[in-house]
């Protein structure tokens, strides 16, 4: 069982708020402005949620296959959002 | 579990004076030589939304129904027969409805069918007065259509959160702005169910009224394991979908010159000929290729009755070039 550091009292809550609210904003920067490439991935669906515009799936057996490499997992979670 | 000795609880309001309005005709007899094996049950009322009882149960029904099959047809016969005699007087009223030909099913029963084979008279031990003409000298298709599709809706009997439902169930999707509803899905049986907020659920994609049933118990059961009071109530089949080939091409212009009231034929806006059968009240979607849809049936046995029926007007119609 995987524990959060906000559950094992490393950080305090709020802490770990802003936290994800940075990764926020970080990732959306960065998915916008710093990606270039093109990566097809390809999997079985295990699960999939779409709750408040986001969409969450779990894949397994997943090949990420770009043009110069392939990258093989077992279990992948995504999580998207709108990008407009 | 006491369908198999007597008639089924609606058939008999069918067989009583006041409730005939259809000919007294016990629904599931058509049924029984098509040996589908699986004839729908009457309505359990089990509160429990255990999937294994729900499982068990119908494995008990499909093994008491093979075991005893012969017995229960010639028990049915014999209890048509009393259905048949008491409702005939009322039945003199009524000439045949609508045009399409009436083929004579419920008393056709032998003692050991075999599936897709329907003899058209009954055997002598079982003195029948038919309701409606039976064609003379026509056989039965020996085609079965396949059910392709059930629509059946249940009541959770409490208020839901969707955005919990959507939050914690798998395979859920929950857009509010577009559509007022959880739509959630499993994958045995392979099925949607559309959940609402006023616990109303309906349930699609099933391929049998078992299957239907067991996979709306299998919704319910997921909603009372996220803290739901959930419970099934009213669980209803409201529409079946079935398909089946005739094997040979058809001459649709030629259906729709004679049977234009029930028939329209669009070819510039649809392929298929919509030919709406008076009784049983069923659409059928009439393909050149001689492929039918049949949908609007509330039981199997609308289904298989109106493939019937039109069978031998389609064979009018074949294709000869």
């Amino acid at each position: 069982m995987t524990f959060t550091f906000s559950q094992s009292q490393q950080i305090t809550p709020q802490l770990a708020l802003q936290v994800l609210l940075q990764f926020d904003k970080a990732i959306n920067s960065a998915l916008a402005q710093r990606v270039r490439n093109r990566v097809n991935f390809r999997g079985s669906l295990n699960t999939y949620r779409f709750c408040d515009n986001v969409w969450t799936f779990v894949l397994n057996d997943v090949e990420f296959r770009e043009v110069t490499e392939l990258i093989k997992v077992d279990k992948v979670k995504i999580v998207a959002c709108d990008g407009k | 579990m006491d369908q198999n000795n007597s008639l089924p609880p609606y058939a008999q309001g069918l067989a009583s004076p006041q409730g005939a309005m259809t000919p007294g005709i016990p629904i599931f007899s058509p049924m029984m030589p098509y040996g589908t094996g699986l004839t729908p049950q009457p309505i359990q009322n089990t509160s429990s939304l255990s999937i294994l009882e729900e499982q068990q149960r119908q494995q008990q029904q499909q093994q008491q129904q093979q075991q005893q099959q012969q017995q229960q047809q010639q028990q049915q016969q014999q209890q048509a027969v009393a259905a048949v005699q008491q409702s005939t007087s009322q039945q003199a009223t009524q000439g045949p409805s609508g045009q399409t030909p009436q083929l004579f099913h419920s008393q056709t029963l032998t003692t050991a069918p075999l599936p897709g084979t329907t003899p058209l008279y009954p055997s002598p031990m079982t003195p029948m007065t038919p309701i409606t003409p039976a064609t003379p000298a026509s056989e039965s298709s020996g085609i079965v259509p396949q059910l392709q599709n059930i629509v059946s809706t249940v009541n959770l009997g409490c208020k839901l959160d969707l955005k919990t439902i959507a939050l914690r169930a798998r395979n859920a999707e929950y857009n509010p702005k577009r559509f007022a509803a959880v739509i959630m899905r499993i994958r045995e049986p392979r099925t949607t169910a559309l959940i609402f907020s006023s616990g109303k659920m309906v349930c699609t994609g099933a391929k049998s009224e078992e299957q239907s049933r067991l996979a709306a118990r299998k919704y319910a059961r997921v909603v009372q394991k996220l803290g739901f009071p959930a419970k099934f109530l009213d669980f209803k089949i409201q529409n079946m979908v079935g398909s089946c080939d005739v094997k040979f091409p058809i001459r649709l212009e030629g259906l729709v010159l004679t049977h234009q009231q029930f028939s329209s034929y669009e070819p510039e806006l649809f392929p298929g000929l919509i030919y709406r059968m008076i009784k049983p009240r069923i659409v059928l979607l009439i393909f050149v290729s001689g492929k039918v849809v049949l949908t609007g049936a509330k039981v199997r046995a609308e289904i298989y009755e109106a493939f019937e029926n039109i069978y031998p007007i389609l064979k009018g119609f074949r294709k000869t070039t």
